[in-house]
C-alpha cells in the first residue's frame, strides 16, 4: 500500500484521493448553494445515491440477471427491501395530497404512467440492454465514479438509443404512449388496500426468491467481517470504519437506504429517476445543431423520466442529480481502496457495453424510465405501470443471461 | 493450483467464468486461485463456490485487487 503525506501524518494514497474528492464535493456545494435552483440539494442527493450505491455494491441489473444466471437472488433480495421501505414513504406522501383517491385526480409528480405496449417493449430491451451492458442507468453512473471505462460507453450508448426515441417520440406517443391509461391502484381500492396488495406482492416475490435459490442448492453467505475488535476503544472505532468505508454493506442495508433516500427525495420534490435528464442532454445538444427532433407529443405533461427537450439552458438541478452520483461512488470508491481505471481485455465488451447501452436508452425512453423511473420509483407510486414494467424487466434479463451465457 | 485472472472483467464475468473454471478441474485438483480487480465479484463468488463444494478465502492486496482461494472440501 502506497502512502502520501497530508499534514504531517502519512494516510494510504487511497484515503488521500478520497480527502480530496470530498473536499471537492464540499467545494461544489458552496459554489452551487448561492446559485439556487435546488442545484445544492440535488448534488447531495446525488452524492448520496452514489456513496449507497458503491458501499453496497448494489446493482439492479445482477437483482435480475443473477436470479437466472446464477439462480442467486442476493440483489433481489436488496431491491424488495428498498420497495419495503419505499412503499409506505411514497404513501405518506401521496395520501397527504390526495385524501380522496376515489375523485380521479393523481399524485402530480409520483410515477403512475401511462400502461400500454411501449411499456412492454421497453421493459424487455431495456432489460435485456442491461445484461448486456453490464450494468444499468443507475449502476453504469456509479460504476463511471469506480473507474469503469466500459461504463462510460454504456451511458454513451444510453443517449444515442434516447436520441432514437427522440426522433420516434410521436410515432410510440400516437399509437401506445398517448392512449395508455394511467393506472393508479388506490384510485380503486383505497390508499390502505393498495399498500396491503403491494406488501403481499412484495412478499410473494421473496418467498419465490428465497424457494428459487433453495431449490438450486445455495445457501447465501454473509461476507466475511474483520476480526472482533474487543474493548479496546481505538480498536473498535477502527473495525466500524472498516465496516462503513471498507467492507461491501450487506445488501438489505444498501436497498433500505436507497429506499428511504428515494422516500426523501420526494418528500421533497419528486421520485428519484433521471432518465428525462439524460435525454435533456443529447435532445437539447441535437436542437443546438439543428438536428433536434422538433416537438415532443405530450411528453412535458407526464411526471417521471419522460423524454425533455433541453430548451432550458445547461444548468438544471437534475443535471446536479447525475454528477453527484458519479462523484459520490468516486468518494466512496477511494476511501475503500476500490477506485482504479478499469479498461476491459477484450475490446468486444466495449461493443457489447455499446450496444446494451443503446438498447438500454431506446427501452427506459419508451418505457418511460429505467429500473429506477419506471420501476424502483414506480411501484412505491402504487401504478400498475411499475409491475408491468418489472416483469418485461425479467424477461429482457432472462434474454439477456441466455446470449451470455453462451 | 491453478490460476485464473480474471481482471479487467465485470459482472457477470468473474463469476461465470470462476464456475467454469471450478467445474473443470479434476477431482485431484486441490482448488483454485482466482485474480479480480472488480469488488462486487467478492460477494457472489463466494456462494457460488460453496454450491459446488470449495470453500473460499479472500486476500486483500493494500490495491484494488483481491485474491479468492478457493479450495475443495473433503
Amino acid at each position: 500500500m502506497r502512502h502520501v503525506m497530508v499534514l504531517g501524518y502519512q494516510v494510504p494514497r487511497h484515503t488521500a484521493l478520497g480527502i480530496i474528492g470530498s473536499l471537492g464535493a464540499i467545494a461544489a456545494l458552496v459554489v452551487l448553494a448561492p446559485l439556487g435552483g435546488d442545484f445544492a440539494r440535488f448534488w447531495v442527493f446525488g452524492l448520496a445515491f452514489g456513496i449507497v450505491l458503491q458501499r453496497s455494491r448494489f446493482c439492479f441489473t445482477s437483482a435480475f440477471r443473477d436470479l437466472f444466471l446464477l439462480q442467486d437472488g442476493r440483489g433481489m433480495r436488496g431491491v424488495l427491501a428498498g420497495l419495503a421501505i419505499a412503499t409506505p414513504g411514497f404513501a405518506i406522501v401521496m395520501s397527504n395530497q390526495i385524501p380522496n383517491p376515489t375523485l380521479g385526480m393523481l399524485p402530480p409528480d409520483a410515477n403512475i404512467l401511462p400502461l400500454g405496449i411501449h411499456t412492454v417493449v421497453g421493459g424487455v430491451i431495456f432489460g435485456l440492454g442491461m445484461v448486456l451492458a453490464g450494468g444499468c442507468a443507475s449502476g453504469s453512473i456509479s460504476r463511471m465514479g469506480e473507474g469503469y471505462v466500459a461504463s462510460w460507453v454504456a451511458l454513451g450508448g444510453m443517449l444515442i438509443g434516447l436520441l432514437g426515441v427522440a426522433y420516434t417520440w410521436n410515432w410510440w406517443w400516437d399509437i401506445s404512449i398517448g392512449r395508455g391509461a394511467r393506472i393508479w391502484l388506490p384510485a380503486y381500492i383505497g390508499h390502505g388496500a393498495s399498500i396491503a396488495v403491494t406488501f403481499a406482492a412484495l412478499a410473494g416475490m421473496y418467498l419465490a426468491t428465497v424457494w428459487w435459490e433453495s431449490r438450486s442448492g445455495l445457501a447465501p453467505q454473509p461476507p466475511a467481517l474483520p476480526a472482533a475488535p474487543g474493548v479496546d476503544m481505538t480498536a473498535r472505532l477502527r473495525h466500524v470504519v472498516q465496516l462503513v468505508f471498507v467492507r461491501g454493506w450487506p445488501i438489505a442495508i444498501g436497498g433500505a437506504a436507497l429506499g428511504l433516500l428515494n422516500v426523501l427525495l420526494y418528500a421533497g420534490a419528486h421520485p428519484w429517476g433521471f432518465t428525462g435528464e439524460l435525454s435533456r442532454w443529447v435532445i437539447g445538444a441535437a436542437t443546438a445543431l439543428q438536428i433536434g427532433p422538433g416537438t415532443l407529443t405530450g411528453a412535458d405533461e407526464l411526471p417521471g423520466c419522460a423524454l425533455e427537450l433541453g430548451d432550458g439552458g445547461v444548468l438544471h438541478h437534475m443535471l446536479f442529480l447525475v454528477l453527484g452520483m458519479i462523484g459520490g461512488s468516486f468518494i466512496a470508491a477511494a476511501f475503500a481502496g476500490e477506485f482504479r481505471i478499469r479498461v476491459p481485455r477484450q475490446p468486444a465488451r466495449q461493443l457489447q457495453a455499446l450496444g446494451g447501452g443503446i438498447a438500454m436508452g431506446y427501452g427506459a425512453g419508451i418505457g418511460l424510465g429505467c429500473t429506477i423511473g419506471a420501476f424502483f420509483s414506480a411501484i412505491p407510486s402504487l401504478g400498475l405501470n411499475g409491475w408491468v414494467f418489472a416483469g418485461c424487466l425479467a424477461c429482457g434479463a432472462w434474454l439477456g443471461s441466455r446470449i451470455i451465457a453462451r | 493450483m491453478q490460476r485464473l485472472d480474471v481482471r479487467g472483467e465485470i459482472c457477470p464475468y468473474p463469476m461465470l467464468r470462476t464456475v467454469q473454471a471450478l467445474r473443470k478441474l479434476t477431482p485431484r485438483d486441490e482448488g483454485l486461485v482466482v485474480v479480480t480487480d472488480h469488488a462486487p465479484c467478492l460477494e457472489t463468488i463466494p456462494p457460488q463456490a460453496t454450491r459446488l463444494g470449495f470453500s473460499t478465502t479472500i486476500t486483500e492486496t493494500g490495491t484494488p485487487e483481491w485474491t479468492l482461494t478457493l479450495v475443495r472440501e473433503r
